[in-house]
């Protein structure tokens, strides 16, 4: 049975259920309709119909108009109303065409007057499933686009927000050098030979100024330093090698932490990719970084590479403490960290994936997540193959 | 010990940026001179003797660049390092292209302007001493003519 439901739904059996209040009539006619390929149920009223259709899927209902009990339409009207998208036929009695007309203005698919011609019936069956698949098609196009456009409302919106704090950091930096500048002088005037009251409170209170100085600094750079940084333009870029390089450049924090970072199957000797290496090496840089700081002392970091349709993609995954669900949505959102303050200058800027996403957008790429909260995360990124020639 | 000043003159369109930098260069014994615009820095170069500038990028009126351009054409031995408060690394490298001796990022580390100017300063100090022995073998030669 499972099977049969699975081959219906890829849409190459039509299921028909056939309902009519006259025994002969309707086993003739299910018979028959069965040698043209089609599935045939039966029922003998409008109730048993919908206690059937409430149990099993069906494509198109053959529906008498006149039956004992509920009538044809009473009973389309309730197939209209608790299973939408079923297409229905009416059959009328010789003398009754105006009913199949209400019928059809009622919303069924078409009616046909008794005596059916067989082929005449299951040529309306087909279209009438015909219909039923476009319309089925048309709903799966109309969810795909409806999140697709919430993607990409959510890439715009974090486009504009890119903009905008980049914008905000430019301003910023001014009037923090400013207080730097001025932090320095004083501190240079308080070392200095003069008779200075209180001294060590006051190199206290400049060294809070300072430190927060360059923590409003790591926050401001970090947000510029995906505007074409090193910008050289695109070229073939060897990922493994560049991987590998990278995995270098973080050892220090790799090491402290004893993380080993492995291939999960050696790649390929060299995977070139069409894209910007100092880019790609920022993205690296941060996916690894989180990956070290998700996972417990001895975790571990796996590295996977290989080409899907016209890309190579790079996997980083961890053994940490994965990503929850509400976390999830806000993980590329600029400012979302769930690093608060480590120690006052390990805490997160929130910046790190907003920038990753930011650059592997750019880069025509693509970003992909997934986690199941204390099994880990791995991230993905596809970037464009680079072909010689 | 006794520190030979470095002269410097500091551009930027941000007043009390350079009041404050200048305050501290000055204190660590150099001698500093401020503009506020490219053009003021132009006019302060035809006056007084600088060996290093150090010049915003973004200003009003002409940028850091332009005036780039200009100190280099007019002073080529003076030394200008780029400071830039907005992440722009392009035009920072386009200014080295033009002859800038380097760049920093604000707001910047002390430590890093300190050694820049350093550098700065002993690139200018050791172009010009190749030019006073060319100069001398010059007049050697010309001495020994006679």
């Amino acid at each position: 049975m499972e099977i049969n439901t699975l081959e219906n739904d890829t849409g190459k059996v039509v299921r028909v259920l056939l309902v009519d209040d006259e025994d002969s009539f309707r086993n003739a006619i299910a018979r028959r309709l069965e040698r043209r390929d089609m599935v045939v149920s039966q029922a003998p009223d409008g109730t048993s119909c919908l206690e059937y259709l409430g149990a099993n899927e069906a494509d198109v209902v053959v529906l008498d108009m006149k039956m004992p009990g509920m009538s044809g339409i009473e009973t389309f009207k309730a197939i209209n109303k608790y299973h939408p998208g079923l297409k229905v036929i009416f059959l009328t009695g010789n003398a009754a065409v105006t009913e199949g007309v209400e019928g059809v203005k009622a919303g069924a698919f078409d009616y046909l007057s008794k005596p059916v011609e067989i082929d005449h019936l299951a040529g309306k069956i087909r279209q009438a499933w015909e219909l039923k698949r476009l319309e089925a098609a048309r709903e799966r196009d109309k969810i795909f686009r409806r999140r697709l456009e919430k993607r990409m409302m959510h890439t715009q919106r974090l486009a504009s927000l890119g903009t905008m704090s980049t914008g905000i950091a430019h301003e910023i930096n001014n009037p923090l050098a400013i207080i730097k500048e001025s932090a320095g002088f004083m501190r240079m005037v308080l070392e200095g030979p003069g008779q200075i009251p209180e001294k060590d409170m006051l190199f206290k209170g400049l060294d809070k100024i300072e430190k927060s100085v360059d923590r409003a600094r790591r926050i401001t750079h970090q947000l510029l330093g995906y505007v074409q940084k090193h910008s050289q333009g695109l070229s073939p870029v060897d990922i493994r090698q560049l991987s590998e390089d990278t995995v270098v450049l973080i050892k220090q924090k790799t090491q402290a932490k004893k993380v080993s970072v492995q291939w999960d199957t050696e790649p390929e000797h060299q995977m070139l990719m069409y894209t910007d290496p100092f880019q790609v090496r920022q993205v690296l840089i941060n996916l690894l970084e989180n990956a070290v700081d998700a996972v417990q002392t001895g975790g571990q970091i796996r590295l996977a590479l290989y080409r899907k349709d016209q890309s190579v993609c790079l996997e980083v995954r961890d053994n940490g403490s994965g990503i929850t669900p509400e976390n999830m949505k806000k993980i590329f959102d600029p400012f979302f960290t769930t690093k608060p303050n480590v120690s006052e200058n390990e805490s997160g800027t929130g910046l790190g994936l907003f920038v990753v996403h930011k650059i592997i957008t750019g880069l025509s790429g693509s970003i992909r997540v997934e986690s199941e909260p204390g099994h880990g995360a791995t991230f993905t990124i596809c970037l464009p193959e680079w072909h010689s020639d | 010990m006794v520190k030979i000043p470095v002269k410097i003159l500091i551009v930027d369109d941000e007043k009390d940026f350079v009041e404050m930098f200048s305050l501290r260069l000055t204190r660590q014994g150099e001698t500093v001179s401020a503009a506020y615009s490219g053009q003021e820095a132009l006019d302060l170069l035809e006056k007084t003797q600088i060996d290093v500038v150090i010049l915003d990028i973004r200003m009003p009126g002409m940028d850091g660049i332009e005036t780039l351009k200009k100190i280099k054409a007019a002073y080529p031995l003076v030394e200008v390092i780029l400071l830039t408060g907005h992440g722009s690394t392009e035009t920072a490298v386009e200014g080295m292209k033009e002859g800038a001796f380097d760049y920093l990022m604000k707001p910047a580390d002390f430590e890093d302007i300190s050694a820049k100017l350093a550098n700065a300063w002993k690139r200018k100090d050791e172009q010009e001493e190749r030019i006073r022995k060319a100069e001398a073998r010059l007049l050697l030669r010309r001495s020994g003519d006679i």
